[in-house]
């Protein structure tokens, strides 16, 4: 051993190194946040809710995609492929949804609330805006899950079990799109009411119970008073519906019951989505604290 | 890089006031924290959290400036990547595992991800938690909920990290354990430290200097490591012989001397000048120096003074 040999504490080490930007903060906060909202990392009782959803959500794709395995390429196997034509799998799902996102969203910001977290994350590379940037992030990923996914599955499956995959893609690859946006429609929407009335409490129970009032309130008095008053704008009033006749509205063959345009639809959706920001603003937008 | 940071001043506060209605937390502070381990001493409400938080750039001054390791408040988002703060209050997530805390909040700042868990596990083996790393923070004593707050506060390798009263509501075995750390953060890893404290102690043991903050204002600043007394310009002397002799060679060199028990008490126009005196009168006098000391205040008694 040379005479200039010494021990060093190398438990403890500095890093010099590259340290990232404000977008992997922000990356960081959703991903953690999605991850935990979604169970993982956590016990089981928090793992059974979103895993069985989730299940549900691919339901109606898995059952589609088995019996046309089963079928062959038959008419009966094509008329399976017609049950559940793309511009309706959300509103098929669409309790489903409803439940995951009141299920998922007060999960995202109701702890940190009620942890006083909100503190820590301030005192680091984070701000009120990246903040709420992260948790809509947070919020949209595990929304696009049940959404988006499922969808994309039926589709994929759907140009796989086609007699002519290349010629099923040329007839219908328009339909890749309106899936995609209509089902970022429907996360966007659910995500950010369920993030904005989650904010207005720290309690998670609140919370869950806010936002279904919302949805059951605002349902039940455009049904009433669309039929009692018999004017068809006041369905307009059932948010809830919104974002999927927003989004149905984007397939050529889909038709609103209500006989009310998809672009009112979707000025609804806009307008609710502008107020839950707004309130997330308000929730989190202060300059001190 | 301004003059402070080029002096070597880790942070700089320059004239800084803030007021939340009527109340005044922080009133024209100015200073200059150069020492590795600074305490921030005051009675509760004092303004320590609001000059910190003001460091931090989480509040903004009324008026003043300051600058945290040469770069302003306005560079507030890369001031807390550099950072770690260890805040007063319990805030830490209760359904996370300390391991995927303290990973988290190295990503957060700035960290990758390989890096943030490495070093996850070097600083909770650090602050005493690696057995329990897994363990969800809920499970968690007050005094290892306080650690994993220290060690999330140190993941990212910070120049500098900000403790808020790192001891309350611990125990005395959790508050010795703390100021163990907190002491070892700036003599052992190389961590400056800037702590507050409402307890004189905890200050004393873990910092080299001290601010004393009272109803928003710097009322005393005192190095820690140099003496047990303020040096005010009056020194202590036990004189061996003549003592009657000694004290009229010191009045001949101008100083002024009055007996105080056992002890004489030498007064001069500075430290220096007393000293010198104090050395010639015994030359002079032929007496010897049994023991010589400030005769100022003890360094706790000038600080609980200062702190009202």
């Amino acid at each position: 051993m040379s005479s200039e040999a010494r021990l060093v504490d190398t438990a403890f080490t500095t890093y010099q190194g590259p340290r990232a930007g404000r977008l992997a903060a922000i990356w960081s906060l959703a991903h953690w946040s999605a991850l935990r909202a979604l169970g993982a990392r956590r016990g089981w009782k928090a793992k059974v809710i979103p895993i069985s959803l989730t299940l549900l959500a691919f339901a109606p794709a898995l059952v589609v995609l088995g019996l046309r395995a089963i079928l062959g390429s038959g008419s009966v196997s094509r008329s399976v492929a017609n049950a559940v034509p793309y511009s309706d799998y959300i509103s098929t799902i669409a309790i489903v949804v409803l439940v995951f996102s009141v299920v998922i969203t007060p999960e995202l910001v109701c702890p940190d609330r009620r942890d006083r977290t909100l503190s820590l994350y301030f005192s680091t590379a984070i701000g009120r805006l990246d903040y709420v940037l992260g948790k809509i992030a947070a919020a949209l990923m595990p929304l696009l899950l049940v959404t988006l996914a499922p969808v994309l599955l039926l589709y994929v499956g759907t140009v796989l079990f086609s007699v002519h995959p290349v010629g099923y893609l040329q007839a219908n690859w328009l339909d890749l799109p309106r899936i995609i946006v209509s089902s970022l429609i429907v996360a966007t929407f659910y995500g950010l009411v369920g993030l904005a009335i989650s904010s207005l409490t720290s309690r998670r129970a609140f919370a869950v119970g806010g936002y279904l009032a919302f949805l059951a309130i605002s349902t039940v008095m455009g049904g009433v008073l669309s039929h009692a008053l018999n004017a068809r704008y006041f369905r307009l009033l059932a948010v809830a519906a919104a974002p999927i006749r927003a989004g149905q509205g984007l397939f050529p063959k889909y038709s609103d019951p209500g006989n009310i345009s998809p672009v009112v639809w979707g000025s609804t959706v806009v307008e609710v989505c502008v107020v839950a920001v707004i309130v997330l603003a308000v929730r989190y937008g202060r300059d001190e604290g | 890089m301004s003059a402070a940071a080029a002096a070597g001043a880790l942070v700089e506060i320059d004239g800084v006031s803030k007021r939340y209605g009527d109340v005044v937390a922080l009133d024209d502070v100015s200073a200059s924290v150069t020492e590795r381990a600074v305490g921030l001493l005051g009675a509760n409400g004092a303004g320590k959290s609001t000059l910190m938080r003001s460091m931090l750039g989480l509040i903004r001054p009324d008026e003043g400036s300051i600058s945290v390791m040469g770069m302003g408040i306005e560079h507030a988002w890369d001031i807390r990547r550099r950072l770690g703060y260890m805040p007063e209050h319990s805030s830490l997530p209760m359904g996370m595992t300390a391991r995927d805390l303290v990973v988290h909040m190295g990503e957060l700042r700035g960290l990758p991800r390989r890096v943030a868990v490495l070093r996850a596990s070097e600083v909770l083996f650090q602050v005493g938690l690696e057995e329990e790393r897994s363990r969800l923070i809920r499970t968690f004593s007050v005094g290892m909920r306080q650690r994993t707050n220290l060690a999330q506060a140190i993941v990212h390798s910070p120049a500098m990290v900000i403790l808020d009263e790192p001891t309350n509501g611990l125990d005395p075995a959790g508050r010795e354990e703390m100021l163990t750390l907190v002491r070892r953060l700036s003599a052992d890893l190389g961590i400056a430290v800037i702590m507050s404290s409402h307890v004189l102690e905890d200050v004393v043991r873990t910092c080299d200097s001290v601010l004393v903050l009272r109803d928003g204002k710097i009322v005393a600043t005192q190095r820690l490591a140099q003496a047990d007394r303020v040096d005010n310009g009056e020194v202590q002397v036990q004189i061996i012989g003549d003592a009657d002799a000694f004290a009229t060679a010191a009045a001949a060199l101008g100083l002024a001397v009055r007996p105080d028990g056992e002890w004489l008490l030498v007064r001069g126009d500075d430290a220096d000048a007393v000293l010198r005196g104090v050395r010639d009168a015994a030359i002079a006098s032929g007496a010897g120096l049994h023991e010589l000391r400030p005769a100022g205040p003890t360094i706790e008694q000038s600080l609980i003074g200062a702190i009202g």
